[in-house]
């Protein structure tokens, strides 16, 4: 490298300045100026976060998320060029950190990858749903799905809930699937029960409905008439939101 | 030709084309890279409508760490995916200690970052096999420096072989702030280099300091300026950028065509020439 070791350190305190808002003399440096890129580039870093997780920004206490913002950016090396992918940043640190237990939101967590969820999936790389036919059979034939989804497991009801005390107050399973409709990129979510979502992992992994029901039992599920159908109820109710695509023939 | 920024906010408008066509739009490759859904679908239609220029923001010539190699190589294939004219970048640096830092910070002007940063150039065009355009910077305090800042841009484009980004906005903002001539400046500038102008907004926050926003509407003083420095140059594409406090397109469409009459007026015996 061509850098002198002084201009590196010096770059190194620059941006260090920039990152924790600490100021330290930087040889030929107007320290008003200086001030003006700490503030530019916070702004820049506070409204990516706020736009990445408005529910957290507009809900979570508001010292205890400045705090956080203030923590992450001085101490976090942001790998995301892209400044849409910054709340990923934010989330890695909040989970490296434990930040549920530092700052005392048991939910923070669920939150996160909950808003998360739906930044990613609105700006993500197209995935080509697998080879499928219209028509099957919907016990027997391998299900083809929208592979522009998350499927969420929570332990607040984070996405219904946005007070404390009520989200302390339902500590449960909650399963959500989050999708991308093809047409217009816009991001849904459903609701499952535990079932329900046990049944769309093992459908995403190829494994028929038929072959499903065959192992609910194990699950302590009454299978019956009603399940079958409720299910395939289920399954019809994707393919409408184009969550489901088809069958795929082998 | 003259261009203008495709921003999310107005694209709506850009695709249309009925109250605002530029010649060509110019995006960051960061704002629109593995990107799916409902923007690329948008970004592809605009692709098809306009010609293309690609100014980064990622980049960091100047950081003191390697080069992020994944990331060019993202750049290299989203350039050639759409067929991109022209790929500029900017003078600065915006990532040190390995972490991104999401605006474009000065660099010590000194010797050893101009060896530095010319060794980076070079293999930043080997491995993009097209020239790089750098564009020269706003800034609000000099770091550490050891030598003017026209020296160091002179020295880079010597020792690099790129071309030069004008941004005839940041060099008016600098002059305020820095208490040089800007026409000055500009004449010390190796203007054979000059592959493209940008053109833009200001706002003044302090007696003594202005901010290169990309909010405001340009200022008299600035189209000057700008008039003045297209007589001293080549015909290259200028771009107008608007990122924030977007207005009606009218007005958006008016800049523009304030600056293609002032190109026109001045251009117009080389495109006859030429044509």
């Amino acid at each position: 490298m061509k850098l002198s070791a002084d201009t590196y350190r010096i770059q190194q305190d620059f941006s260090r300045f920039i990152r924790t808002g600490r100021q330290v003399p930087v040889p030929g440096v107007k320290p008003a100026a200086m001030a003006h890129y700490r503030r530019l580039v916070y702004n820049v870093v506070c409204d990516a976060l706020e736009t990445g997780y408005p529910i957290a920004f507009a809900n979570l206490p508001r010292k205890k998320w400045e705090r956080m913002v203030y923590k992450f950016f001085s101490t976090h090396a942001c790998t995301a060029y892209q400044v849409w992918k910054l709340p990923l940043d934010f989330y890695t640190c909040a989970v490296e950190n434990s930040w549920d237990e530092q700052y005392d939101i048991p939910y923070l967590y669920d939150l996160l990858s909950f808003e998360w969820a739906e930044m990613e999936l609105y700006n993500m790389e197209d995935q080509a749903p697998p080879a499928y036919v219209p028509g099957g059979d919907w016990l027997s034939d391998p299900i083809a799905f929208n592979q522009e989804y998350r499927l969420l497991h929570f332990k607040y009801p984070v996405h219904r809930e946005v007070g404390r005390r009520r989200l302390l107050n339902q500590v449960g399973a909650y399963f959500v699937l989050v999708y991308r409709m093809p047409d217009s990129g816009d991001i849904h979510f459903t609701e499952l029960s535990p079932w329900l979502a046990f049944v769309t992992e093992q459908l995403l992994a190829g494994i028929t409905l038929t072959d499903i029901l065959a192992y609910a039992p194990q699950l302590n599920m009454v299978v019956n008439n009603k399940l079958q159908e409720d299910t395939i109820a289920f399954l019809q109710h994707l393919r409408e939101k184009q969550m489901v695509m088809g069958f795929i023939k082998q | 030709m003259v261009g203008i920024g495709f921003r999310r906010d107005f694209a709506a408008e850009l695709l249309n084309g009925d109250q605002i066509r530029p010649d060509f739009i110019e995006f960051a490759p960061e704002n629109w890279m593995n990107i799916g859904g409902y923007w690329k679908k948008q970004l592809h239609k605009a692709v098809e409508k306009y010609p293309v220029l690609c100014h980064g923001l990622s980049l960091s010539i100047g950081s003191p760490e390697p080069l992020d190699l994944d990331f060019l190589r993202y750049v290299k294939s989203f350039l050639n995916e759409y067929r991109v004219q022209l790929y500029s970048e900017h003078l600065s640096y915006s990532k040190c200690d390995n972490a991104h830092m999401y605006d474009l910070l000065p660099i010590p002007f000194r010797k050893d970052a101009v060896a530095h940063i010319a060794e980076r150039i070079m293999q930043v065009q080997d491995f993009l096999q097209r020239p790089l355009v750098m564009e020269i910077v706003s800034y609000y305090t000099p770091v550490a420096a050891e030598m003017s800042e026209v020296d160091f841009i002179r020295e880079i484009v010597k020792a690099s072989g790129c071309q030069l980004l004008l941004d005839v906005n940041n060099i008016y903002v600098n002059a305020f702030n820095h208490g040089y001539n800007a026409r000055e400046f500009i004449s010390q500038l190796p203007l054979d280099k000059v592959a493209y102008i940008h053109m833009a907004g200001h706002e003044q926050v302090a007696p003594d300091l202005i901010i290169d926003t990309h909010g405001q509407p340009i200022i008299d003083p600035v189209f000057e300026l700008f008039e003045w420095t297209v007589q001293r140059l080549h015909p290259v594409p200028v771009l107008l950028e608007r990122d924030y406090n977007i207005p009606q397109m009218g007005e958006l469409n008016g800049e523009l065509q304030r600056l293609k009459n002032i190109c026109q007026q001045h251009w117009h015996k080389h495109y006859e020439t030429v044509g």
